[in-house]
C-alpha cells in the first residue's frame, strides 16, 4: 500500500514538475490528488476539534455555522479596530491578515471620496457625497457615474450588511442574508426587497445629462433583480428610442423577466424568441446565460417547452457555448415535470448522462448545483439503478463533488441515491454504500433509515439490526418513535437462532434504557410488547417481567398473545408462582380474557391449594356467562 | 486455452442439439486463442493444436462429421470476404470482445471437472480446433496464412513494427482462393523472412514450416469429409453468422447463460444500445436558427477589456457561495491558504517576497567603488574611510542597493559639508 501510495505521488510530483509554466498551488494539488477521501473520517473542517465531531445534521449544522460566526467575529473586530494590529509580523508581507479598510477616510467633498464610497459599498453615503458634488457644480466622470448607478442598483437604494457587521438593522436584512446563503438566490427572495419608485438610481438617472448603454444596463439589471419586470421592460422600450443598443446582461435580465410579464404560455415564449432576434439584430452575442435564462424561462411555459427547450439547446452547441449543468438542469426540469407523473422514459437523461460522462465540471452559473440532485430525483422516480450509478460517478470525477452545493443540497442529492439503493440494490452492496457514504457525507433522515430497515427485511439480513440501532442512536434518532417502533417490530416480528435472540434482547434492553432516559416520549403497546417479546425470546424472564411492570405504569395494555407467550415461558420455566402472578396482571389490566389464561394456568402447573383457589376464582369471574 | 477448449466439449454431451450451443462457446474459445497467440507469442498457440492434430489422427472416423461442416465453412468465408477486410482493422476491438467473453465463459469452465475425452469428446475437440482456424481465416482470407499470422505475433511479440504485419496480410492474402495442397513458396517466404526476424533463426523456421505442414494435413483430411452430419451444419452456419458478432454477442450469451442475472444484463445492453440509437433524435434536432453562428465576432464584447463591475463581482461571490468550497484534506486548505497568500510557496524558496530585489544583479551589491568616483577625493584618508565603507557594505546581505547608495551619498554630502575643515586640516585633497 504504501508502495502504492509512493508510486502515485511520484507520478504526481512528476507530472507537476514537467509543467514548464506551473502555478503556484502545482505541487500542493499533485500532493492533494493523492489523498483519497476516508469514509471513516469526519470532514476535515472539524478534524482540529474532538469535542466538534457532528453526529447528527443538526451538529454539523451548528457546528459548521459556529466556525464560520468565528472567522466573522474575528474579521470584524480585526477591521474595526485597525489601530490595534499594527504589527506585521509576517515576512514577506500577507495583506490578507492585515486589517482591511471598512471606514471612511476621505471627508472632503470630491469624486475621489465618491469612488471611495462606492468600493466600501457605502450606498447612502456615496448617493449624499453625489448630490453634494452636483451642488457644488462639480461634473462626475462617467465612469464613476457607472459604477454609483451599478452600487444602487443592484442593493436596490439600500446598504449593504457588511461583512463581520453586527446586525444593528432590522431583521429583514439577516434573513435575506441568510437565504442567500442557505441555497441559490431567487427573484422571490427578494420580493420584500423590492425595487421602490423612484428610487434615488431613477433620481440620478433621470439627472444625467447623457445617457448610453451601461446606465440602461445598471437600471433594466436592478430592476429585474429587485421584481420590477414590468418597469425592466419600459425602461427597455425607452432606451430603443433613445436610439441605443442593448448588452448583454440587459438581455439576459430581459430574457429571465419574461415569464413574469406575460401570462400566457405562447406568449411568453414569443416574448423570448421576440428578445432573441432583437439580440440578433443588435449583434449582441449571446453567452451561456442567455441560453440559461432562455431554459430557466422555458420552465414556466408549459406545454412548448420540451420542444423549445431542444431546439434552444441546439442552438448553444451551433454557437459554440457548451452547455453548463444549470442547463441541463432546466431540461430535465421541463421533461420530468412532476414526481407524481408515473414517467418511466429516462432516454433524454440517459442521453444526458451519456453526453456528460467523465467530464469535470466548474461551477458557471448559480443553478449548476441544482443538477445533481433533480437529476437523481428522477433516477428514484423512475427506480433506475444503472443511471443512479452513472451519475454517482460524475459526481467522483475530478472536483465535481464541488457542484453538490452545500451540505443541504449534497444531503438531497445522497439521500435520494441511498433511497435508491435501498429500494433496488441488494442488501450487501446498500450495506457498502451505507459504510461509505455514511456519516461522512450524509447524515439519513428518519425515512433514510426505514428505507434501510425495509432493504435489510427484504434480502431477509434482519440480523443486523443491532448495529444498524446503534447507528440510529448515534444519528440522534432513537427520539423518534415511529421509527424505534418500527425496529422493534421487525425484530419480534419471527424467531430467529438463538445467538441472534440474544443480540436482539440485547438490543431492546438499549432501547428500553433510551427510552428510560427520555421520558417525554410516549411509549406504543406495540413496541413494549415488542420488547417483551424479544427478552422473553432470549429467555429474560425477569426484565420481561419489568416489561409488565411498565405497561401499567405507561397506561398501556398488553396484548393477549403476549400475554400467552409469557405463560408458555413461566410453563417451561415451571415457575407457577409467576403464572399466578402473571394472570393477575392481566385481571388488573381488565383484560377480558384473562379467564382463558386462568384456565390455561390451571391445567398446565402444578399449584399450591392457594394459588388454585385464587385462579379458579379469576377463571369463573371473567368467564362469559353463556 | 485448453479450459476453454474442453469446456466446449462438455456443453454437448447430453444432446445433439447442444451443438450450436457448443459452436457459440467455441467461437468465444477462438478469440481468446487470438488473445493468447498476442500475449505469448506461437508457442502455446503451437502445442494446442498440434495436440488437435494427434487427436484428429487418432480418431479420424470422428474426423470426417466434421470435415463437410468445413466445406460449408469455406463457401461462407468465400461469401464475405468483404467482411473478413474490417475484421482484420479492428484487432483491438476483438481484444475488448475478448476480455468480456473471457468473463463469460469462466462460469462454464467452472462446471468442468475433467477432461476425460470419449470418443464425442474429441469430436468436438476438433471442432474447437476448426475455430480456431476460422478466425484466423477470417483473419488473414487463407486458412495457410494462419501459420504466417503466428509467425507475425510471434514477432509482434518481440516488440516488433505493425507495417510488417501488414505486408504481410497482403501476402499472404495473394493466394486467397488457392486452397493447394502443398506449401504456398509465397508463404514459405513470408514465414523465413518473420523467422529471420528471431534470433534463432533455423529453428524459427522449421517450427513454422512444421506448424504450416500441420494445418495443411488437417485442411485436406477435413475436406474430403462428405456432408451428412446435419447438426455440425447448423453449428457452421452460425459460426458463418459471426462476424457481425459485436450485435449478436450479448444476446447468445445470455442466452446461454445459466445465471438469472443475465436478463437484467441483457436488458442494460439492449437499453445502451436504443439509447444510442435514440440520442440522434433528441439530443440533436433542430435550433432556434435565431443566431448565425460565429458570423458577427466583431462589435461584441466591449466589456471583455473593461474593468469587472460591481455586478460581476457579485455574480463572481454567488457562484462561490454556491458550490462547496470546503477543503477536504491538509492539503487543500494549504491550497487554499496559498491562494490567500497566508502561505509558503511551494516548492520552497527562500526568496520568497524578494522579488523587487532578485532583479537586481549581484555585481550591483558587490562592487560600489564606482560610486566613489563623483564626489570624493581620489586618495587620502577620506578616500580610504570611503573604501572600508564600501567594502564593508558589499559584504552586507540586509540592504538594498538602492539603501547602500543612498548611504554613500549620505557621505558624500557630509563631506563636502565639512570640505572647509578637511581642507585647512590637509586632508581633504583635489
Amino acid at each position: 500500500m504504501l508502495f502504492c501510495l509512493k508510486r502515485s505521488l511520484n507520478e504526481a510530483l512528476k507530472s507537476c514538475f514537467s509543467l514548464s509554466n506551473r502555478s503556484r498551488e502545482a505541487v500542493l494539488e499533485a500532493l492533494a490528488s493523492t489523498v483519497s477521501r476516508d469514509p471513516t473520517a469526519y470532514p476535515y473542517q472539524f478534524q482540529d476539534d474532538p469535542y466538534l465531531s457532528p453526529r447528527t445534521s443538526t451538529e454539523f449544522k451548528l457546528f459548521s455555522l459556529s466556525q464560520e460566526s468565528g472567522r466573522s467575529a474575528a474579521k470584524y473586530i480585526v477591521n474595526n479596530n485597525p489601530k490595534l494590529f499594527t504589527k506585521d509580523f509576517a515576512e514577506p508581507h500577507i495583506p490578507c491578515l492585515m486589517p482591511e479598510t471598512v471606514s471612511l477616510r476621505l471627508e472632503e467633498v470630491s469624486e475621489e471620496a465618491l469612488k471611495e464610497r462606492i468600493t466600501l459599498r457605502k450606498v447612502t453615503a456615496a448617493v449624499d457625497m453625489y448630490d453634494q458634488l452636483l451642488q457644488a457644480g462639480t461634473t462626475v466622470s462617467m465612469e464613476t457615474t457607472h459604477s454609483l448607478l451599478d452600487l444602487i442598483c443592484l442593493y436596490s437604494d439600500r446598504d449593504p450588511v457588511q461583512d463581520g457587521e453586527p446586525q444593528t438593522d432590522d431583521a429583514e436584512f439577516g434573513e435575506e442574508l441568510k437565504k442567500r446563503k442557505a441555497r441559490v438566490r431567487r427573484a422571490s427572495d427578494f420580493l420584500k426587497f423590492t425595487w421602490k419608485e423612484n428610487n434615488n438610481a431613477e433620481r440620478i438617472f433621470n439627472l444625467l445629462p447623457e445617457r448610453d448603454t451601461r446606465c440602461y444596463s445598471a437600471l433594466i439589471r436592478g430592476m429585474v433583480k429587485h421584481g420590477a419586470y414590468a418597469k425592466a421592460f419600459s425602461m427597455y422600450t425607452d432606451m430603443l428610442n433613445n436610439r441605443l443598443t442593448a448588452d448583454v446582461h440587459i438581455f439576459n435580465a430581459l430574457i429571465s423577466a419574461a415569464p413574469d410579464v406575460r401570462d400566457k404560455f405562447n406568449e411568453r415564449w414569443d416574448l423570448v424568441a421576440e428578445l432573441l432576434n432583437q439580440m440578433n439584430q443588435q449583434k449582441v452575442r449571446p453567452d451561456l446565460l442567455t441560453f440559461n435564462s432562455v431554459l430557466k424561462a422555458l420552465r414556466r411555459c408549459g406545454f412548448l417547452a420540451k420542444t423549445q427547450a431542444l431546439h434552444t439547446l441546439n442552438e448553444m452547441k451551433a454557437l459554440g457555448i457548451a452547455p453548463s449543468l444549470a442547463s441541463y438542469d432546466h431540461i430535465l426540469a421541463v421533461f420530468y415535470k412532476s414526481a407524481s407523473s408515473a414517467q418511466n422514459n429516462t432516454d433524454l437523461l440517459q442521453e444526458v448522462i451519456a453526453e456528460l460522462e467523465g467530464r469535470i465540471f466548474t461551477c458557471q452559473d448559480p443553478d449548476d448545483v441544482l443538477f445533481f440532485s433533480s437529476a437523481m430525483r428522477i433516477c428514484l422516480d423512475s427506480k433506475d439503478l444503472e443511471l443512479g450509478y452513472k451519475i454517482q460517478s460524475l459526481v467522483d470525477v475530478g472536483e465535481n463533488w464541488r457542484l453538490l452545493g452545500d451540505s443541504f443540497q449534497q444531503s438531497i442529492y445522497y439521500g435520494r441515491f441511498f433511497n435508491l439503493l435501498c429500494m433496488m440494490e441488494h442488501i450487501d452492496v446498500v450495506l457498502k454504500w451505507y459504510k461509505q457514504i455514511i456519516p461522512s457525507l450524509y447524515y439519513p433522515n428518519p425515512q433514510g433509515m426505514r428505507d434501510l430497515l425495509q432493504a435489510l427485511d427484504t434480502d431477509s439480513r434482519l440480523d443486523l439490526l443491532p448495529s444498524i440501532w446503534k447507528d440510529i442512536k448515534t444519528l440522534g434518532h432513537d427520539n423518534k418513535p415511529d421509527l424505534v417502533e418500527e425496529l422493534l417490530s421487525l425484530m419480534a416480528r419471527e424467531k430467529h437462532s438463538s445467538e441472534v435472540q440474544e443480540s436482539f434482547a440485547a438490543c431492546a434492553l438499549d432501547v428500553k434504557s433510551v427510552f428510560d432516559l427520555r421520558p417525554s416520549i410516549e411509549w406504543s403497546a406495540a413496541s413494549l410488547s415488542h420488547i417483551t417479546t424479544l427478552l422473553l425470546r432470549a429467555n429474560k424472564t425477569r426484565q420481561a417481567w419489568e416489561m409488565l411492570q411498565l405497561f401499567k405504569s405507561r397506561n398501556r395494555v398488553p396484548s393477549e398473545g403476549l400475554l400467552n407467550n409469557f405463560l408458555s415461558v413461566c410453563h417451561s420455566d415451571g415457575d407457577s408462582q409467576k403464572a399466578v402472578q402473571l394472570v393477575q396482571l392481566s385481571a388488573a389490566f381488565c383484560l377480558p380474557t384473562t379467564w382463558r389464561l386462568a384456565k390455561r394456568a390451571l391445567a398446565e402447573f402444578e399449584l399450591t391449594e392457594e394459588q388454585r383457589a385464587i385462579l379458579s376464582e379469576l377463571e369463573t369471574a371473567g368467564e362469559p356467562s353463556d | 486455452m485448453y479450459r476453454i477448449i474442453f469446456r466446449t466439449l462438455l456443453a454437448p454431451r447430453s444432446s445433439s442439439v447442444n451443438v450450436y450451443d457448443s459452436c457459440v462457446l467455441a467461437a468465444k474459445c477462438d478469440k481468446t486463442v487470438f488473445r493468447v497467440t498476442n500475449k505469448c507469442g506461437v508457442k502455446t498457440f503451437s502445442t494446442s493444436s498440434s495436440s488437435l492434430c494427434e487427436k484428429k489422427n487418432n480418431q479420424d472416423q470422428k474426423t470426417q462429421a466434421v470435415k463437410e461442416g468445413d466445406q460449408a465453412e469455406v463457401v461462407k468465408l468465400k461469401e464475405e470476404p468483404a467482411v473478413l477486410k474490417a475484421d482484420d482493422g479492428d484487432a483491438t476491438e476483438q481484444q475488448t470482445d475478448v476480455k468480456t467473453e473471457q468473463v463469460a465463459s469462466k462460469q462454464p469452465a467452472k462446471t468442468k471437472n475433467d477432461a476425460a475425452k470419449s470418443g464425442k469428446e474429441s469430436l468436438l475437440n476438433l471442432l474447437g480446433a476448426m475455430k480456431v482456424e476460422v478466425t484466423n481465416k477470417r483473419k488473414l482470407k487463407n486458412l495457410k496464412a494462419k501459420q504466417s499470422y503466428e509467425s507475425v505475433t510471434q514477432y509482434k511479440s518481440k516488440a516488433a513494427p505493425m507495417e510488417s504485419t501488414i505486408s504481410m496480410y497482403q501476402k499472404a492474402t495473394g493466394d486467397d482462393s488457392s486452397q493447394s495442397e502443398t506449401l504456398d513458396p509465397d508463404l514459405v517466404a513470408a514465414a523465413s523472412s518473420a523467422a529471420s526476424t528471431l534470433p534463432n533463426r533455423s529453428q524459427a523456421e522449421s517450427e513454422l514450416l512444421r506448424q504450416l505442414r500441420q494445418h495443411e494435413a488437417i485442411t485436406e483430411a477435413q475436406k474430403k469429409g462428405d456432408i451428412n452430419n446435419l447438426g455440425v451444419i447448423i453449428a457452421e452456419m452460425k459460426v458463418g453468422k459471426n462476424p457481425n458478432r459485436q450485435n449478436a454477442w450479448p444476446a447468445d450469451q445470455i442466452r446461454f447463460d445459466d445465471d438469472g442475472r443475465g436478463y437484467t444484463h441483457y436488458r442494460g445492453i439492449t437499453s445502451e444500445l436504443s439509447g444510442v440509437r435514440k440520442r440522434r433524435n433528441l439530443l440533436l434536432g433542430k435550433r432556434l436558427n435565431i443566431f448565425t453562428s460565429a458570423a458577427d465576432e466583431d462589435g461584441i464584447e466591449p466589456a471583455a477589456a473593461a474593468k469587472p463591475t460591481l455586478w460581476d463581482m457579485d455574480f463572481a461571490n454567488q457562484l462561490s457561495l454556491s458550490t462547496n468550497q470546503m477543503p477536504r484534506n491538509g492539503f487543500e486548505e494549504m491550497i487554499q491558504w496559498t491562494k490567500e497568500g497566508k502561505l509558503w510557496q511551494y516548492p520552497v524558496n527562500n526568496e520568497a517576497g524578494l522579488e523587487e530585489e532578485a532583479k537586481v544583479p549581484f555585481h550591483e551589491h558587490i562592487f560600489l567603488e564606482k560610486h566613489l568616483e563623483e564626489g570624493f577625493p581620489r586618495e587620502g584618508p577620506v578616500r580610504h574611510f570611503m573604501e572600508l565603507v564600501v567594502t564593508g557594505l558589499s559584504r552586507n546581505p540586509y540592504l538594498t542597493v538602492q539603501q547602500k547608495k543612498e548611504h554613500i551619498s549620505w557621505f558624500r554630502d557630509y563631506f563636502h559639508q565639512k570640505e572647509e575643515v578637511l581642507k585647512e586640516a590637509d586632508v581633504y585633497l583635489e
